[in-house]
């Protein structure tokens, strides 16, 4: 259906004030992690983000709290609730909401309605997911378990596919996770290979960007581990057994690293936004649409549907954009999404891939953080994680993969596995 | 809209299976059949819908081939060789299916070849039936 979405220009302006992250982590792993629960984890990040705009609980009036899995990894069904507590909100209104791997970036944009409508002034959003230590029934909460990638795949991942048609067809995932770039592929006349070595490439880029972040999850670069595995040339490891394929397309180190992470945004009314930060982030707009698993293609179709609305919000393109940032549970769709949404060349995105043009270091920087596959991915947080990369390198702040070019505009492209699209512009200039 | 006789649509579908029927439902104002059948039309919005058949024409788009994190060694064991595929139908709706007897070496040439064409087989599940495709060549 030809949609007839129109998006409005806010009621008043909308701006980031405070940003919050934890370490994207395997809390097990780590004797002096391993025992973080979701209310700390939650709370921790909340908090950072009110220090950041010189806030205190008290301050904040209204709070979402984002999750992809809380009944499978934090057997919760009202999370807000359950984490209410530990930042100093008792008796604060709080709403929860789950949109998958989107979910981080629907929390932007359930706190920006909320300001912009005129009923809150500062709210925060937050999200926690811990999707490598999940929670055990009847214990408190510190005591938790691996959540396996056999948990993950064979019981969280059918969860996004409904029960009426979809699942009974089987396709959706393998379509979901290969569809786009093997359209790609074959509208631009693109082997395998060549395929093959751009997504390489992309991973090799995300990994040196995270093995910088000390937030990321994946820090050491693959240069070192070619090196350690006896190969001269990285991308001679990238292609070899040490880098399966997992489907057609993707190979390891294309898919997600899932894990434990928490994080937050607060936004206020531009108009007051000085008074709480020397450098807010306005928000100029957000697009969203979904299609259900069924649907062919739907990243690439939800992903033009988003990237139309909030275009033609703001009269603002990709080329417009200095920071590209994507949800890329699956690698390829960082290449994808940036060429939809006019970032990157229609046609020539693998090419920039491949020249290290997407690297942070680059002209054109796609998620500088490392993305999902690198940085880490705590499913319903990792949204928020991008806001956080995106606020902190708009401000100057990232140290080692701070880009050469402080970005005045970003563009973020969430998308779920639940099939929600996203696509933000945030402006850094003041 | 009748509340003591909402119709079963889901049921209908897999009823309709049973009887070696594929349906959709027919917008009553644009005539678009929409597949799956859903209660209102996904193309112009109307809320009401009619069953229809579909004519079982269609065509694959584009395809991708079972990996190690996607695949049903139940669905080989039963019905062979298969991928994953865009199918289109000639009424419109394009949709993620299994299609069945296409094996890895035929990929290439089926991907040259796009679109190919396809047909609708209905398949037995464990307690249910489904549909599936296969080339129509």
């Amino acid at each position: 259906m030809a949609s007839k979405v129109k998006l409005k220009p806010y009621s008043r302006g909308v701006s980031i004030i405070g940003v919050g992250c934890t370490p994207f982590m395997f809390t097990l792993d780590n004797e002096k992690t391993n025992g973080l629960c979701e209310g700390e984890l939650f709370g921790y990040a909340a908090l950072e983000a009110m220090e950041d705009a010189g806030l205190e609980p008290s301050d904040v009036e209204f709070y979402y709290h984002g999750q992809a899995l809380p009944s499978l990894q934090s057997d919760y069904i009202t999370q807000n609730m359950q984490v209410a507590n530990w930042f100093g909100m008792k008796g604060k209104a709080s709403v929860a909401h789950s949109e998958a791997c989107c979910t981080g970036y629907v929390a932007l944009e359930q706190a920006v309605t909320a300001v912009a409508s005129g009923a809150y002034d500062i709210v925060l959003s937050g999200a926690c997911d811990m999707s490598d230590a999940r929670a055990v029934r009847d214990k408190p909460a510190h005591i938790r378990a691996r959540f396996t990638t056999e948990e993950f795949i064979g019981g969280a991942i059918p969860m996004v596919y409904s029960r009426d048609y979809t699942r009974g067809f089987l396709a959706s995932n393998a379509m979901v996770a290969d569809g786009w770039i093997m359209d790609y592929a074959r509208e631009n006349n693109l082997s395998d290979q060549q395929i093959d070595d751009a997504l390489n490439s992309m991973a090799v880029n995300c990994r040196r960007a995270s093995s910088l972040n000390p937030l990321a999850l994946m820090r050491t670069p693959f240069e070192q581990e070619a090196a350690e595995a006896g190969f001269d040339n990285v991308m001679d490891y990238m292609r070899s057994p040490y880098n399966p394929f997992l489907s057609q397309y993707l190979r390891v180190t294309g898919f997600e690293q899932k894990c434990d992470g928490a994080a937050a945004v607060i936004v206020c009314p531009t108009e007051i936004a000085h008074r709480y930060s020397d450098h807010p982030i306005e928000v100029l707009g957000i697009g969203h649409a979904c299609l259900e698993g069924i649907w062919s293609y739907l990243e690439r179709d939800a992903t033009l549907e988003a990237y139309r609305q909030v275009k033609e919000l703001t009269g603002l393109t990709g080329e417009d954009m200095d920071l590209f940032l994507a949800n890329d549970f699956f690698i390829a769709s960082h290449l994808v999404a940036a060429e939809a949404c006019e970032y990157l060349p229609k046609g020539h995105g693998w090419e920039y891939a491949i020249e290290g043009r997407t690297a942070f270091d680059g002209d054109k920087p796609i998620n500088t953080n490392g993305g999902r596959c690198h940085f880490g991915h705590a499913h319903g947080t990792s949204g928020l994680g991008d806001i956080y990369e995106a606020v902190k390198q708009m401000r100057g702040l990232m140290g080692p993969t701070q880009l050469a070019k402080t970005p005045k505009k970003a563009m973020l492209r969430g998308f779920g596995g639940g099939q929600n699209v996203i696509c933000a512009i945030l402006n850094g200039e003041n | 809209m009748d509340k003591q006789n909402y119709e079963l649509i889901v049921k209908g579908f897999y009823d309709f299976l049973e009887e070696g029927k594929v349906m959709g439902r027919k917008c009553t104002r644009c005539g678009e059949v929409g597949f799956p059948p859903f209660i209102a039309c996904n193309e112009c919005g109307c809320p009401k819908t009619e069953w229809a058949e579909i004519s079982g024409e269609a065509t694959v788009t584009g395809l991708t081939m079972p990996g190690i994190m996607q695949n049903f060694p139940d669905v080989a064991e039963a019905f062979g060789p298969y991928c994953f595929a865009s199918v289109k139908l000639k009424e419109g709706s394009e949709i993620n299916a299994i299609v069945l007897g296409v094996t890895a070496s035929d990929r290439d040439g089926l991907r040259q070849r796009l679109p190919v064409p396809v047909k609708p087989r209905i398949v037995q599940r464990d307690g249910y039936k489904t549909v599936f495709w296969e080339l129509a060549e």
